[in-house]
């Protein structure tokens, strides 16, 4: 374990130390050329917001979250379910799965102020959206996980006449594992993207709300430190899942961190 | 249904006596024929394999030597004819056939022993009684200090090695192999032909061995089946009478190298005509 933890604070030094020379430089360019913190507030007034307002921001931070995991959940679950009724009904698979894929061309966001229409102001909308967003890259990695099930395997099982049952749960599910925490991966961004748009669009709270009436009434500063807690916010669901991927899928060989190399 | 429940009861292993060995027949091909799509794969192969004998049957490439194996272990139709093993018409997988295929086909997600219990768990057999067998298997086949290894941290050798385990852990009455060490290099290759004879010996299992490799025919089997090219048929049997048990020196032998060039022979003529 400790060599573990110095391979990751190794692969961690370079891009903080580019993160921290990129805010230094932010923060000198403001001072020098006198910048008006309504067009660019400096990282340090950032910082100050985020410290002085840190119960506003919380207040709404915690729907928005609370929305996405909920949404991402509910897709997760779906998706799993979906993906599994593709695999095995043939009907399904022909004639549902390609709507499915085609109906990715469709600009979800574009249809956000549809569901306004449907569910009202409500968190229904934002929850509905970041579900909506959120379900089809899961249903379609964890369909492509229970099926891309090596051939030879599957023939070996046979040869001990596994039952479908088995076959599915000591295959299937493990095969496609890496390919649902790939799915999950990109399904919290984009969950969080469906609550942010939802709240944009109509709603009383939450950090997506916070951002637009801080844009309105120029407090930019606000603006920027709500934008940095919810990018916090996401990266730690992010990271949530990631680690739960190196647990879960234990066999593969951890991927080399990109950039990681010192 | 009622023939696996047949085949399950009736599988208890019990060792025949010395002089009966040799004359049970536990696989039995008759006039089997193989179309695929109008394409005639395999013409007509008759053979018969007694209890405890070690078969191969050899080829060139492409011969339908594989397709063959995958009809006696239930996997693939035949088009014509009947495959009967221990007295019981093929017609899917078997409970006592063990099956070692070209690659390992390990589950990466399950350790070497988890892998070799596998079916074990498949065919819902008691786990204590036959982890001591798996375990048993794991410790002749020289793996049992990786027991608890992931394939991926395992050399080609020895994902081989668990396969071969896996295919034997349930004590299946005849072990079919299909070109197993065609993937590994060639001085591993030697070696797990000896490891083979030695778990065999142990075991000594019925074995229809699958290869295009002359060399590997000659020092593993007591029977060599030559198979020519497609549409195939047996057009060559040459039984192997060197002592047991062997070691890779035999191939530096007259005896050896003379059925080698033989069955060489063999090969060359099918092809020519």
């Amino acid at each position: 374990m400790p060599a573990n933890l110095s391979k990751h604070i190794a692969a961690a030094f370079w891009p903080t130390l580019f993160t921290v020379l990129g805010l230094m430089a932010w923060e000198a360019a403001v001072h020098v050329t006198g910048m008006r913190s309504i067009i660019l507030p400096p990282p340090s007034e950032i910082f100050a917001v985020i410290v002085a307002r840190y119960d506003l921001l919380l207040a709404h931070l915690w729907p928005s979250i609370y929305l996405t995991v909920l949404g991402f959940l509910l897709a997760v679950v779906g998706g799993i379910l979906v993906a599994i009724v593709i695999t095995y009904s043939e009907i399904i698979r022909r004639g549902f799965y390609p709507v499915i894929v085609v109906s990715q061309v469709i600009p979800k966001i574009a249809i956000a102020p549809l569901f306004v229409v449907w569910f009202g102001t409500g968190t229904m909308s934002s929850l509905l959206l970041a579900f909506l967003i959120s379900f089809f890259p899961m249903t379609i990695n964890a369909a492509m996980g229970f099926q891309s099930v090596d051939e030879d395997i599957q023939r070996m099982a046979r040869t001990f006449m596994g039952t479908r049952w088995q076959i599915f749960w000591k295959i299937r599910m493990p095969n496609a594992l890496p390919y649902i925490f790939a799915g999950m991966k990109i399904s919290i961004t984009l969950a969080i993207i469906g609550v942010i748009v939802a709240e944009f669009v109509a709603s009383q709270e939450g950090i997506g709300y916070l951002i637009k009436l801080a844009g309105g009434l120029l407090d930019t500063p606000l603006m920027m430190a709500a934008i940095t807690v919810l990018s916090i916010a996401g990266l730690a669901l992010y990271w949530i899942i990631a680690v739960a991927e190196s647990r879960a899928v234990y066999w593969q060989a951890p991927a080399e961190a990109v950039g990681g190399g010192g | 249904m009622t023939s696996l429940a047949a085949s399950r009861a009736m599988d208890m292993d019990v060792p025949a006596p010395d002089q009966e060995r040799g004359r049970v027949s536990v696989l039995r091909v008759a006039s089997v024929r193989k179309v695929y799509d109008q394409l005639e794969a395999i013409r007509e192969v008759t053979l018969d394999v007694v209890d405890g004998e070690f078969v191969s049957v050899l080829g060139p490439s492409g011969c339908g030597k594989s397709t063959l194996l995958m009809m006696i272990a239930g996997l693939v139709d035949v088009t014509g004819g009947g495959i009967v093993i221990n007295g019981t018409p093929v017609n899917g997988p078997r409970r006592e056939v063990g099956v070692v295929f070209q690659s390992p086909v390990l589950l990466p997600w399950r350790t070497v022993l988890q892998n070799v219990m596998f079916p074990v768990e498949l065919l819902r057999l008691p786990q204590a009684e036959y982890k001591a067998r798996a375990l048993d298997l794991l410790r002749m086949a020289k793996i049992d200090d990786f027991v608890d290894m992931l394939p991926r941290q395992l050399s080609g050798g020895m994902r081989q090695r668990t396969a071969i385990c896996r295919a034997l852990v349930h004590n299946p009455s005849i072990l079919l192999m299909d070109e197993p060490f065609s993937a590994l290099d060639a001085i591993t290759r030697d070696e797990m032909a000896i490891e083979l004879l030695r778990i065999w010996q142990v075991n000594r299992k019925t074995v229809l061995f699958v290869t295009h490799s002359i060399r590997e025919a000659v020092l593993l089997s007591d029977r060599v089946l030559v198979m020519g090219r497609r549409p195939a048929t047996i057009i060559e049997e040459l039984r192997v009478d060197i002592p047991r048990p062997r070691h890779i020196g035999m191939t530096e032998d007259e005896s050896f190298n003379r059925m080698v060039r033989h069955l060489r022979r063999a090969i060359e003529t099918s092809h020519a005509g």
